[in-house]
Parts: structure tokens; sequence; C-alpha cells
């Protein structure tokens, strides 16, 4: 089953920091799709079972030394 | 109805502590709302630790230069003490000012809301009949004084209002006995007042061992203070002048100028409706190690939460953690690394566990104390009277320092970074200290493990 997440994510401030939160998300097993908002400070992250919405929140790129951080904000079933 | 990441209600040192964390942690980048009422920075600037350190300090001053502790010297000194207090109140509102004020105004995404915040859910409160919605919410409400129900009790000044005294009372009694009473009583007593302190329990101070509340209470009476404990205050008269208090039983009635209520303080909570929020308290906020309360968004921090020690270094840490926990950390706060002191003359300090606790506890411990009079820096301040307690576990770690001594609250760091480390009491020996200091009581209670100090000389390492 399919799940879409919706990420408050933080620290971004150019499409730099957009196109590297956007791999980070990515790059993670099970994660299908990712749109990243530099404007709301969002991404929405379309999931499936092989990762569970809250681990999103402590991936690579939102671990120290990186400055972003991330927050489940929704999951809605697709 | 105004929508945040982020809302911390309170304005104090846990909030503050909170929202800078939280910006830090977000590159400014959460939305932040900070609602609150009365002065910004809440107890410690306006009313707590900011002005009653500098009356104690004020006072300390004042009597060393009255009274010459070295031959030969004499001196007269006076006081204007209208003068004075209003110096005090202008320095406090300096250091709110830079320390709040100023301080605020470089966070563009912290929004200040004045009034009193009540839930409705756990994603909303309202603030003067404004809804304020936020994902995640810090409660740092802090603590008010308690009052006792006592008959005839009408007339008396608290740490909220102390400070608007302009007249040395030449009579005062301090209701209570833990630090806030202390160190009034301490300074009014060293400004020239005739102070009684008077309370119900028999005991100085909690979360001490007897040995060490008993000597502060010797030296705080050879210095004056009146101790009228285990006493039960039956009503308080008042006529056009003084004040008195009668009691319950045999003790004889006292009449002062005015009276003090220190006798502790009770978390802000009943105001803020926490069932709506499903949120669980007994007398404070319940919350886990990482400051979260029974509701998974919301997290709270300081003096509203139901814990042992009630200080500003608490309450900034406990909301650096809530908001470092908001956003994907996994801190905790080990209570017993957290220093505690009052400034009283001498100053009373501690960390980690006492001897009673670990009684209970049922384990197994070493204690070694020493007297202040083997200290020779002690000696040269002619202020010698007191203890330096060492505990240890019988792998020689440290596990709590209890210390009366003057500058106590400024050396019991070492008894911190020793406890928090799991250091020993070979390691306070190897580590040189300067000599002569106060501070050099510590390593001289850690040799007392070794040896005896009655035949050391000054210089063994
Ligand atoms: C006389 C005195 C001396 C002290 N000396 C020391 C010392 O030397 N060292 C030390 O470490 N500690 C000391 N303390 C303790 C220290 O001041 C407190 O532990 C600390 O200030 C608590 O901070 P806080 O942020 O939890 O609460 P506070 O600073 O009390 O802030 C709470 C805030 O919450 C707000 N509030 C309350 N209810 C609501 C509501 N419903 N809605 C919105 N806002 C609300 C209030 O307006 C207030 O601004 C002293 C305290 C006193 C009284």
């Amino acid at each position: 089953m399919t799940k879409k997440v919706e990420l408050r994510v933080y620290g971004m401030t150019c499409d730099d920091c957009v196109a590297h939160v956007s791999e980070g998300l990515k790059g993670t097993k099970g994660v299908l799709d990712v749109i990243v908002s530099l404007k709301d400070g969002k991404a929405e992250v379309l999931i499936n079972d092989a990762v569970n919405p809250k681990e999103l929140e402590n991936i690579e790129v939102f671990k120290k030394p990186s400055h972003y951080k991330a927050q489940v904000r929704r999951v809605k079933d697709e | 109805m105004s929508e945040y990441d982020l809302a911390i209600i309170g304005i104090g040192a846990a909030a503050f502590s909170a929202a800078i964390k939280a910006s830090e942690l977000t590159s400014n980048q959460m939305k932040i709302a900070m609602i609150g009422y009365g002065a910004l920075g809440g107890t410690c600037v306006n009313v707590g630790c900011v002005p009653s350190k500098y009356l104690i300090e004020a006072s300390k001053s004042f009597r060393n230069a009255k009274k010459m502790v070295y031959d030969g010297m004499e001196s007269s000194v006076t006081i204007d003490f209208n003068e004075f207090m209003e110096s005090l109140n202008k320095f406090v509102e300096t250091e709110r000012e830079e320390k709040y004020t100023k301080v605020l105004k470089n966070f563009k995404n912290i929004d200040l809301y004045d009034g009193k915040a009540k839930f409705i859910d756990k994603n909303t409160v309202t603030v003067n009949g404004n809804k304020i919605s936020a994902f995640n919410f810090i409660i740092a409400t802090g603590s008010k004084t308690f009052i006792p129900d006592l008959k005839g009790l009408v007339n008396y000044y608290t740490s909220d209002n102390i400070w608007t005294i302009r007249k040395i009372p030449e009579k005062l009694a301090i209701l209570g006995s833990g630090e806030v009473a202390l160190e009034l009583a301490n300074a009014f007593s060293n400004f020239g007042s005739e102070v009684h302190i008077i309370n119900r329990s028999n005991r100085l101070l909690k979360g001490f061992d007897d040995d060490i509340t008993n000597e502060l209470r010797n030296i705080m009476a050879k210095n004056g203070i009146k101790f009228h404990l285990g006493v039960d205050i039956k009503e308080i008269k008042n006529n056009k002048e003084k004040k008195i208090i009668f009691y319950n039983g045999t003790e004889q009635p006292i009449d002062v100028d005015e009276i003090i209520v220190a006798m502790g303080r009770q978390p802000n909570i009943e105001e803020l409706c926490l069932e709506k929020a499903e949120v669980k308290y007994n007398h404070g906020i319940l919350v886990d190690s990482h400051m979260k309360t029974s509701c998974e968004n919301i997290y709270a921090a300081g003096d509203c939460v139901e814990q042992e020690l009630k200080l500003e270094t608490l309450a900034g840490k406990e909301g650096a953690v809530a908001a470092g926990n908001i956003l994907g950390s996994d801190e905790s706060i080990n209570i017993k690394e957290i220093p505690w002191a009052a400034f009283c003359e001498p100053n009373v300090a501690s960390v980690g566990y006492t001897e009673k606790e670990l009684k209970l506890q049922n384990r197994d411990y070493i204690v070694r104390k020493i007297d202040l009079k083997n200290v020779v820096k002690a000696n040269i301040l002619k202020s010698n009277e007191g203890i330096v307690k060492i505990i240890s576990d019988n792998e020689k770690r440290i596990l709590g320092m209890q210390i009366i001594a003057p500058h106590a609250a400024e050396f019991i760091i070492e008894g911190v970074y020793l406890v928090k480390h799991r250091l020993t009491y070979d390691d306070i020996i190897n580590t040189s200290h300067i000599f002569p200091t106060v501070a050099e009581s510590v390593k001289i209670a850690g040799q007392s493990f070794i040896r005896d100090i009655s035949k050391m000389s000054c210089c063994m390492e």
C-alpha cells in the first residue's frame, strides 16, 4: 500500500537545497516519489510499506551535521 | 486563526531557551508563537535570580564594609536603602532589556502574544478570545509563590513584590525555610534587620543530608538569624505599627515590622485547561525524560513540570531539550547531574545523590566529610565555617557532593563534571587545584578518601 507523507522541511534557502533534500529523500528505501517546495518549506513524499513515515525525519539528509530538519505533518493512504 | 509550527506558552527562561534553540535548529524558519503575560523574561530576571542575587551580594558588601574582619582596620559606612533599591530595579530593567527584549528582536520568526493561553484541543489555544493553532506545543508557564491560608495574614511581601520595599525593617519574619527564605533572611540580616525564620517543618532546605542543613542552621544562627522551626502559626494580629505572630503551642508570640512569605512555589497549570489537550498532571505537568507530556505533540519545560528542582538553568536546559526533541533529537535530562545552590553566606551547593537517597535505595557508598578549617583560603578569608561532603560508590566513582563554603556556588561545577562523567576520587586527587582557593577544599575532601588529612601538609598532592 502506498502513502503520501507531507513533511515540513526547515533550513532550505535556495534551489540547491531543494535538490539536496530531494536527493536525500529519493535515495531512501521505500520512497517512490518526491516533490519539494522551497516556498512552503514542505515536501510531499510518496512511500510504500518499506518505510515508516516517522523514519523519514531521521534520514541522513536531516541528521547532523546537515542543517535541514523535517517533521511529518500528515500521512494519507493513496 | 493564526497557525504556527510551534507555540510556546510562557515568556520566561524555559520559553526563551526553547524558542532560541528551535530557531537555531531550523535556520530561523520555524514559525513560533510565544504567549505570556507580565514582564518579558518571567521570574528569573524580573523577580527571581537576578534581583535576589543583586540584593544578597550588595548586602554582603555592606556587612563586610561595616564589620572589617582583619585586625587594625575600621570603617564607617552608611546606606541609603531607597537609593539602593532604585538601583536594583534599574539593574533588573537593563538586564531584561539586554537579555530578553533586544534578543527577541533578532528572531523575525517569533511572534509574541500578550495574554493567558487556554487549550481548547491538542493543537489549539485561545488567547484573549483569539485562536492560535500549532503543530507542536511547549508549555513553560513557570510557578508561583504558595500563600498559606493563615488567619490574619493580610499584609505581607513575597519574592514577587519585595523589590518594592524601601525601608530596612527593624524586625522581619520570614515564613518558610527553603532557598528563597534563606537568601532573603541572609540579605536583610546583613542590612541590619533582626530576622526570624519561621516554619512548620523542622528542616532547612530540601534535598540535603541533615548534617549539612544542621551545620548551615548553626552558622546562620551564629550570624544572628533566629530560627523558629517545627512551630505552627495560629494567627497573625495586625496593628498600626506591628504584626504579631501567635503560635499553637508553647512558643512565645513575636511582633515584627514586616513579613515575607517564602513557603515554596507551585506550578502554574490550573488555568491552562490541560484536560482539553489530554495532558496529564499531578502538582506539576508529568513528562518523560525527553520532556514530552502524555500528549504526543506537547512538551513541557521549567518550573511548571513535576520535578524536585526549580532552577533557571534547569528550565533553560529543559526548554532546549524539548525544542531539540521536537525536531528529531533524542536528548534527555538526568536530574542528578544538575547542580543546585543557595547564595546565603556561606553558600550551600550540591549535585548528585545524598546519603539519605542512597540509603533509601539500599545502595553501597563511601562518604567523606571535611571541615572548612582544613582549607587555608577559608582561614585567610576568615570564613572557615562549613563542610565539604563527598559520596562515592565502591569503585571510587563520585555519586554526590554537598558543600557549605564561601563561593561554593562557583565551584560546585567540579562536582557536576565528576558525577556526569562518572569520575573517581582518584581523578580529584590527580588533578591539580589552585592553591590557595576555597575550591581546593574539593581536592582535600578527595584526599580524605585515601589518607588522614590531619597528618597532611597543605602542599601534599
Ligand atoms: C526569589 C527567587 C530567587 C531565585 N534564584 C535562583 C537562582 O539564583 N538560580 C536559579 O537557577 N534559579 C533561581 N530561582 C528559580 C528560577 O527563577 C526559576 O526556576 C525559573 O525562572 C523558572 O523559569 P520558567 O521559564 O520555568 O518560568 P517563569 O520564568 O516563571 O516563566 C513562566 C511564564 O509563563 C507565563 N504564564 C503562566 N501561565 C500562563 C498562561 N496560562 N498562559 C500564558 N502564559 C502563562 C508567565 O507570564 C511567565 O512569564 C529563583 C526563584 C525565585 C522566586
